[in-house]
């Protein structure tokens, strides 16, 4: 939202601080300004405002409500239950902001037996069932992601929060958004819940191959841990493989059937013709006949993969303390190049003035007494309470 | 919602599973509630394209003979790989998106071959980006209703590959910021933590992430593994990571000896991140799934099924959850042949005023 004009200000605390800065903070790490140089932080945060505020104590807590008396909406995502605890849930709010839109993103929801439970991005997906549905039979339920719950409940809180924002332009009315970082894994589990729900069992864990394609698998390539995806659903498509890969002559007349008892023969030829090449060559020459095979990519290619160089998906922007940093653009566009990244990721507290002087009417001399006091500053500070 | 379809339907009504009837449970997830006209020739004429606040668009379905430019309504293109770009001719698939991504190269054993996920998610990050885009414009469109400039139309273009680069754009910056690049480690093992994973308990799997110093020390005290704890070189996650073939075997025999449900409970008391792992057989059961009506009913006929319900409860103008599917064609009298005026009323009639995008195509 940030990236379309939004002014969205992060909160944060010197003492309580986002954890994407650090969760193993040290003195040293202090010292050295590692808040200011962690990559999780800068790259999440792009086009925010950044604010300090210790709203523990009565002075910080009344310029947060002040604050967000004049918001159009809150969003947050701690555990379910901190908010009430610290008498900020919505029920507060909304009788300082009577149009305000809150959404709270809790991993489990805000209500239910385990709305107070912990969870991370990984949790999340954990508790949908996903991993049941990848790898095979021989292997534990798989993960895909370190934190796969992170990005995706993300967009749906994103999501949340503009519907709420459209029925507040169209009536005025605020509301309460509550939502669970685990349901949004559900819609991934997909195809799991409904062959559950149709057929009375889950789909059958496949390892790579799929019933429906003739081929379906990733094949080596030449150099060190290079692969190929391959994806032959069709004898169209298979014709049309057996014409430019010579090696696969041998099964030319086969009929559908008789091509899929031979999977493993096939896969063994096509592995020895990969093998011989480099992967992405292999990619665009399959790709040109029409057959859909993809180039597994590794993390550290992701700079330099070409269609996302030619879409300018990076874009790289000036941060203090770490220099030009390369910046993911949004997923869409209104023109050929992405929406502009205007400001990189804030340092802590570095709009502290912006907002609460020029945006809550605070003299400017009361800055330096908020300082002094700890509600507000620039510099993390190591708590005892750090878990 | 109207879904314009051409005479053979949208390829979701061939995606299994299947019903009794013949229908597609897929299809019936991703379209309950929206109506279903059959279109021809005539797409771009069609009055609830002329009418429509926002038309969506796969391209690779449209004719050879139809334009982007000839739409003269807002339009957000969802496509693989975006509108331009060397990959913009592509054929794409979820399994594609996963491997250009890198996700794909992280899954598997580390001297195995990558494992393929299976899903949709890939499609489903899309569709979710592209809805964040479009709301957004179209609130910018309602900013003031009622100045009489028009605001311009929007094209958006939505890229179904840049929208899940979200999962390893910090992997790619890291690596550019001189971090070693991240390797596929083995099967439920990632950078930059251990324990992080899911592992057999007596009765069932669970999930664990373990990441700051407190965590790491409840989770050996729950085990009974306090010795470990002890060492102050795993305080730190990576240093765990690195050790792991010390840690595990004594994980795995100490989680063997306990109910998965039980250390589920205690774990999170401890503020550990937990979970059991369901299968898609106990997922349904799942208590909290339960009393938050996690799964709500899609109504086909006579058939009734359970999918997820939408992740977020707007208190005051709750989404409708569940509900039924439109048949190929079911609302082609209501369509076909209409005048504009005729169309627009029909688009106020067909709103329900309680829910919370009421307006959509009515401002």
């Amino acid at each position: 939202m940030a990236d379309l004009g939004a002014t969205v200000i992060k909160i944060e605390g010197c003492t309580r601080f986002d954890w994407f800065r650090s969760w193993e903070a040290s003195q040293e790490w202090i010292d050295n300004n590692g808040a200011e140089k962690a990559i999780n932080f800068i790259y999440v945060n792009r086009n925010k405002l950044d604010v300090t505020l210790d709203f523990e104590q009565q002075a910080g807590r009344k310029l947060l409500l002040k604050l967000i008396g004049k918001a159009d909406a809150v969003i947050e995502n701690y555990s379910g239950g901190v908010m009430p605890k610290l008498k900020l849930d919505y029920e507060v709010l909304s009788k300082i902001n009577s149009k305000l839109v809150m959404v709270s993103m809790p991993a489990f929801g805000s209500t239910g037996p385990w709305s107070t439970f912990r969870a991370y991005g990984s949790t999340v997906e954990q508790a949908a069932g996903l991993p049941h549905l990848q790898g095979s039979e021989q292997q534990p339920p798989t993960m895909l992601h370190v934190a796969f719950g992170d990005a995706i409940a993300g967009l749906y809180g994103t999501a949340a929060l503009l519907t709420a924002l459209f029925h507040k332009k169209n009536t005025g009315q605020g509301q309460f958004v509550d939502l669970s970082q685990s349901e949004c894994l559900l819609p991934s589990a997909i195809h799991g819940v409904l062959h559950q729900s149709v057929k009375g069992q889950p789909p059958e864990r496949q390892s790579n191959r799929r019933s429906d394609h003739l081929i379906h698998g990733v094949f080596p390539c030449r150099g060190d841990n290079k692969w190929l995806l391959i994806q032959v659903m069709s004898e169209t498509e298979w014709r049309k493989m057996v014409k430019e890969i010579s090696d696969l002559k041998s099964f030319e007349g086969l009929g559908y059937n008789e091509l899929r008892s031979e999977f493993s023969n096939i896969e063994k030829v096509l592995s020895g013709w990969t093998k011989q090449g480099d992967a992405r060559s292999l990619m665009e020459k399959l790709r040109s006949v029409g057959i859909k095979a993809t180039v597994l990519n590794e993390i550290a290619d992701l700079m330099e993969e070409p269609h996302l160089v030619a879409r300018e998906y990076m874009q790289f922007v000036e941060r203090a303390f770490v220099g030009s940093q390369p910046h993911p653009s949004s997923p869409w566009r209104i023109a050929e190049s992405p929406l502009a990244v205007k400001h990189s990721a804030p340092t802590l507290g570095q709009h502290n003035r912006e907002v609460l002087c020029d945006i809550l009417g605070l003299p400017d001399d009361e800055l330096a007494s908020l300082e002094e006091k700890g509600i507000i500053g620039n510099k993390p500070k190591l708590a005892n309470f750090n878990k | 919602m109207v879904n314009l379809e051409p005479h053979d339907g949208f390829l979701t009504r061939k995606v299994e599973p299947f019903l009794s009837n013949g229908n597609s449970a897929m299809h019936g997830y991703l379209h309950a509630n929206k109506e279903s006209v059959v279109v021809g020739e005539s797409l771009l004429e069609h009055p609830a394209i002329r009418k429509a606040d926002l038309v969506l668009i796969d391209p690779s379905t449209l004719s050879d003979s139809i334009s982007l430019d000839n739409f003269n309504v807002n339009v957000c293109v969802i496509s693989w790989f975006g509108l331009n770009g060397p990959y913009s001719d592509y054929e794409g698939s979820s399994e594609a998106i996963f491997a250009l991504t890198g996700i794909m190269g992280m899954l598997g054993e580390s001297d195995g071959q990558p494992i393929i996920p299976t899903g949709f998610h890939p499609q489903i990050l899309g569709g979710l980006s592209a809805f964040n885009g479009a709301l957004s414009y179209l609130l910018e469109q309602i900013k003031d209703p009622a100045s009489a400039v028009e605001k311009p139309k929007f094209c958006i273009d939505a890229s179904i590959f840049e929208a899940n680069m979200c999962l390893t754009d910090l992997g790619a910056l890291s690596s550019y910021n001189g971090e070693p690049p991240h390797k596929r480690l083995g099967i439920n093992r990632f950078f930059p933590t251990y324990p992080l994973g899911i592992w057999p308990c007596r009765d069932g799997w669970l999930g664990v992430t373990v990441l700051s110093p407190s965590q790491w020390g409840s989770f050996c005290e729950l085990l009974g593994l306090q010795e470990l704890a002890l060492n102050p070189k795993y305080g730190i996650s990576a240093n765990r990571l690195d050790d792991v073939e010390i840690i595990e075997p004594q994980i795995l025999e100490a989680l063997s000896r306990h109910s998965a449900e039980d250390l589920f409970y205690r774990g999170q008391k401890m503020r550990i991140p937990m979970a059991r792992v369901p299968t898609m057989g106990e997922l349904f059961d799942v208590d909290q799934y339960v009393h938050r009506k996690a799964f709500s009913t899609i109504v086909d006929g006579d058939i009734r099924y359970k999918v997820p319900s939408i992740p977020f409860r707007l208190y005051d103008t709750p989404p409708k959850f569940g509900g039924d599917v439109s048949d190929l064609g079911a609302n082609n009298g209501l369509w076909n042949g209409l005048s504009e005026d005729t169309a627009e009323r029909n688009l106020k009639g067909s709103m329900v005023s309680e829910l919370p995008l009421q307006g959509m195509n009515n401002y």
